[in-house]
């Protein structure tokens, strides 16, 4: 079964090709690392899976439809960007999810929050940007969701976090469902990936299982990456 | 789910504007007391008063003046703020990943937008109501309407209730024009990879004397087509004929432009959404 596919799919930023006709089928109940250096499409990808961007040419489906009302409700997004606002307490963003999203558990973001230390009555205002950013992913991965799509989700936090974050997002998401995870540190995350795609200039280079690339190149994903992406 | 947004949007926006009308409700009862108690002829005209209360009345019209002032710019730049910051920036990420429709967002910010408008008007209303009261009893006031309505339909014929009505209408009409002018000039601006903002004052400019020279061209084809009427000023009842002519041709324009900017807003944020 696959829950997200791309045919053909290009989107150009003006005489800027982000991604040049990319065909990727991505099945469900598995991880998926989506690598690359920067600039090379990463974003653009998640951007035009979560309705974001709208495609130049080609076409792209989540679970056989085109991005809408309908695949927002089952797409889970963590953006690159903190997207909350300042004068909201973390309580009264759990409200805001919980009336958008039937999928969204509101006592898993609450358990979470203890976890990590956060004060549910704090306005995000006050918080530090790692903070925040963790309250987003908290939010993101506390709906069960049928496509999770974290955009360097754990860029601004610190090495304890990150375990912590990456085992939320292991423990937390359904069977049938799949994460796809952007990133450039990949030391991090390659424990948990199952499948990797390498992106480079908007163009998909190498799709493969990680345990392929341990058996058939004999090295790990990051050594791979850093091989493939020399500079 | 549009409620759900309208709900949301409303608390974005009221906890700025509440506080803001209880400013100036508590202003306008303490310029009201000042006046009652230092100076009670004020709405005649001697006015004799001691120095100390010319002071405390001073002071609190000018406070009382400053929040009038502060309450319509703050209603114009929240449109504005709610609509550019919330869709186009950071948290725009957020509210276009919601399971919710494009035209759901632009009809709620509108609405609200429209209502804060509308609230604003009245606390205006409201509050010049308070300040005025004593001046005049209420049966000055009814016999006075009563004596324009009597007034009007000797002199025209027709009853004042059109006349009003169609005023109504054209001010809201213009009102959302004005409002949708704004979010389609933002919507514009966002086309652009940099300085945005400058962008869209420029499509707001370019959008506004695109419609001058529209409606100079409809007003000089109208004036050339009734030249007798315009030239001889006609009697009474034509001019009044003319004035419903141009309220009404104004108010039908309007609403071409707010479907005109509405649908424009909607099909760049659908489609051609670039989010920084």
């Amino acid at each position: 079964m696959t829950i997200l596919n791309a045919k053909n799919l290009t989107k150009t930023f003006g005489k800027k090709t982000a991604l040049a006709q990319i065909d990727l089928d991505i099945p469900r109940g598995r991880i998926i690392g989506l690598l690359g250096p920067n600039g090379s499409g990463k974003s653009t990808f998640i951007k035009l899976a979560t309705g974001l961007l709208v495609p130049t040419a080609g076409e792209i489906t989540i679970d056989g439809v085109a991005p809408g009302v309908d695949t927002k409700s089952k797409t889970s997004y963590l953006s690159e960007r903190t997207y909350l606002n300042g004068w909201m307490r973390v309580n009264e963003l759990l409200a805001f999810f919980e009336d958008f999203y039937q999928d969204f558990n509101r006592i898993k973001a609450e358990n979470m929050l203890k976890d990590l230390n956060i004060n549910p009555n704090d306005r995000l205002k006050t918080m530090s940007k790692g903070t925040k950013e963790k309250v987003q992913l908290i939010l993101v991965m506390s709906r069960s969701a049928e496509l999770y799509l974290l955009d360097e989700p754990i860029g601004g936090v610190d090495p304890a976090a990150r375990d912590y974050i990456l085992n939320t997002i292991i423990t937390n998401y359904k069977e049938d469902a799949s994460v796809i995870i952007s990133t450039h540190l990949i030391a991090d995350i390659e424990q948990i990936l199952d499948d990797i795609v390498f992106i480079s200039n908007g163009e998909i280079t190498l799709t493969s299982s990680v345990d392929e690339i341990r058996e058939t190149h004999n090295q790990s994903v990051d050594g791979l990456f850093r091989e493939v992406f020399k500079c | 789910m549009l409620t759900k947004l309208l709900k949301n949007e409303i608390k974005a926006t009221g906890r700025i504007f509440l506080p803001l009308y209880g400013a100036l409700l508590i202003l306008t009862i303490v310029t009201k007391l000042a006046l009652t108690f230092g100076a009670p002829d004020f709405f005649s005209d001697n006015v004799a008063t001691n120095p100390f209360m010319e002071v405390v009345i001073g002071i609190s019209f000018t406070l009382y003046f400053i929040a009038v002032v502060a309450l319509s710019v703050m209603t114009l730049v929240m449109i504005i703020q709610r609509f550019y910051k919330n869709l186009f920036t950071d948290e725009g990420y957020l509210m276009f990943s919601l399971p919710v429709k494009t035209w759901e967002l632009v009809i709620s910010k509108l609405l609200v937008g429209l209502m804060w408008s509308a609230v604003c008007t009245l606390m205006f209303v409201v509050s010049f109501f308070i300040l005025s009261l004593g001046s005049f009893t209420m049966m000055d006031l009814t016999q006075g309407i009563s004596a324009a309505y009597t007034d009007y339909s000797n002199t025209f014929g027709a009853s004042l209730n059109v006349l009003i009505f169609e005023i109504i209408i054209f001010g809201i009409v213009s009102t959302v024009a004005s409002i949708l002018m704004i979010y389609v000039s933002i919507a514009i601006g966002q086309l652009f990879n940099q300085h945005r903002i400058v962008a869209s004052f420029g499509a707001y400019i370019v959008i506004t004397i695109a419609i001058q020279i529209i409606s100079s061209i409809v007003m000089a084809v109208f004036a050339i087509s009734n030249l007798d009427t315009v030239i001889s000023q006609g009697n009474d009842i034509q001019a009044m004929e003319m004035m419903h002519w141009i309220i009404n041709v104004s108010t039908f324009l309007n609403v071409i432009l707010c479907g005109a900017f509405y649908f424009a807003t909607q099909y760049i944020m659908k489609n051609r959404l670039n989010l920084e």
